[in-house]
């Protein structure tokens, strides 16, 4: 890896070693704005492609930093290879219980069409997220406009948007414990 | 899932599930020397639904040792690898969050690769000085930062089973105690003329209140269990019961259950679940249930 970054590609001057300054295309005019001038240095990145990078440079003490930072080629293998095995054994688990229930929710559906077809049927059959039954189109008349657009929201074969994603941290307020009972039709 | 697809799925032969993985942690075991009740075309079963009513986790998993030190390397890796960042087109030379950002990105080089880097290369030493001064009295100005909130909930110390904010990282679920002290999933029977899920959306009002904002997954049931069939005391033959277990979200409010059928309620997980629940009962629900 270190024979890419051999002393051959051109290092710019760094001011101080910890700003480094960008080769830019643009030629740097006399009595320029210096706002417009680092405007125009992000822009116009620099024209010569000596280096793999895009907007051409690495930073300066780029193979210390590697050497510093990667223990060894093998060493970064076996770490590669150790995070792999540690992605597979959760991907193995997660499949595992994915199967367990999959298998079971087969083996229900099979139960329920040896017990009453009809019932098994009406299992079967799939969501309409259009659809309203009687007793909600009854509902909504009686509704307010708020309400009414409170309980179309539920659409039925959809995740409802009250579903919360995991947080790193919870919320300040924790659990809502008081819900108002909104009444949905079955 | 389409109806046509479940059907044909359904009709296929069990062998095309039972995959042979190369690294499988567990095996499921049936209980072999539990009665299996022989099915009886002729009477129809009573059948009840259950709900499996599910808090889904509040908190994202805990990286493990071994992830926290591989997200550091790869973090060092970008860090020697990555263009130089544009400082100057992001901060006003000489301003004093110019100074801020060069004091903590010194520090951070220093984490990554060590002592030797991340070294000031400071002319005027009384200018340097100067200059962290002008930080430290702009953080005292900002104030401190916002606290977070502690991934772990005092109701966790204090084992409140009832509690909804325990056990953030884990998936919940409801379990009731009947009056005879047997835990079990909220159930009911399914009357005539209703469908499943209908039935047991109902139950479950029926059972734990209707002070929850709750949301059944899908008409098809995720598993069934069959109770041990009991010894028949009087010549009559008693129907067999089967139940039907229906997944459930709760995205706010707290059970309240019906103090006639129910004595007590807890969210647990799994884990806990298995010390409550008979043994029989658990053998039909733990496939049903999330580990984590």
């Amino acid at each position: 890896m270190s024979s890419i970054l051999l002393p051959n590609s051109k290092r710019v001057v760094a001011t101080s070693t910890v700003h480094f300054q960008i080769r830019c295309y643009a030629r740097k005019e006399s009595g320029m704005d210096p706002k417009k001038e680092t405007i125009r240095r992000a822009l116009y990145p620099s024209n010569i492609r000596n280096k793999p990078t895009p907007t051409g440079t690495w930073r300066p003490d780029v193979e210390k930093a590697l050497q510093h930072a990667i223990p060894s080629v093998q060493a970064h293998d076996t770490i590669d290879r150790a995070w792999l095995l540690h992605k597979r054994h959760i991907r193995k688990r997660r499949e595992a219980e994915t199967e367990r229930k999959f298998e079971s929710m087969r083996k229900a559906m099979d139960e329920l069409a040896s017990i009453d077809s009809h019932l098994y049927m009406e299992a079967n059959k799939p969501e309409n997220p259009r659809a309203r039954s009687p007793e909600e189109v009854d509902l909504l008349k009686t509704l307010k406009a708020s309400e009414a657009r409170a309980s179309d929201a539920r659409i039925r074969g959809l995740f409802p948007r009250e579903l919360r994603v995991p947080t790193d941290t919870p919320s300040r307020t924790g659990w809502k414990y008081d819900w108002k009972p909104f009444y949905r039709p079955l | 899932m389409s109806s046509r697809n479940f059907i044909s799925l359904c009709r296929r032969k069990p062998s095309v599930f039972s995959r042979a993985f190369a690294t499988v942690t567990e095996s499921s075991s049936t209980p072999t020397q539990y009665p299996i009740p022989p099915q009886n075309a002729r009477v129809k079963p009573k059948l009840l639904t259950s709900i499996i009513l599910n808090r889904a986790p509040i908190l994202t998993p805990t990286p493990t040792p071994f992830e926290r030190a591989y997200y550091a390397y790869q973090a060092r890796l970008r860090r020697a690898l990555f263009n130089p960042f544009p400082y100057d087109f992001y901060f006003k030379q000489g301003s004093i969050l110019e100074h801020r950002f060069t004091l903590e990105e010194r520090k951070r080089e220093r984490i990554a690769f060590g002592r030797e880097f991340g070294v000031a290369d400071e002319l005027d030493k009384e200018k340097a000085a100067a200059n962290k001064a002008a930080v430290e009295q702009l953080a005292e100005q900002e104030g401190e930062s916002e606290e977070m909130m502690p991934r772990i909930h005092p109701s966790d110390d204090a084992r409140d089973y009832k509690s909804l904010d325990r056990k953030g990282k884990r998936n919940l679920y409801l379990l009731l105690q009947e009056n005879e002290g047997i835990w079990r999933f909220p159930e009911g029977i399914v009357k005539k003329g209703e469908l499943l899920h209908q039935a047991a959306q109902r139950d479950l009002l029926a059972e734990c209140g209707e002070y929850m904002d709750t949301w059944i997954v899908s008409r098809n049931p995720i598993g069934h269990y069959r109770p041990p069939k009991k010894a028949p005391s009087s010549s009559k033959p008693q129907p067999e019961e089967v139940a039907f277990f229906y997944k459930a979200h709760i995205m706010a409010g707290q059970a309240r259950p019906n103090p006639e059928t129910v004595k007590d309620f807890a969210w647990l997980t799994k884990q806990e679940i298995e010390s409550r629940v008979p043994e029989y009962y658990w053998h039909g629900i733990k496939d049903m249930l999330s580990e984590h």
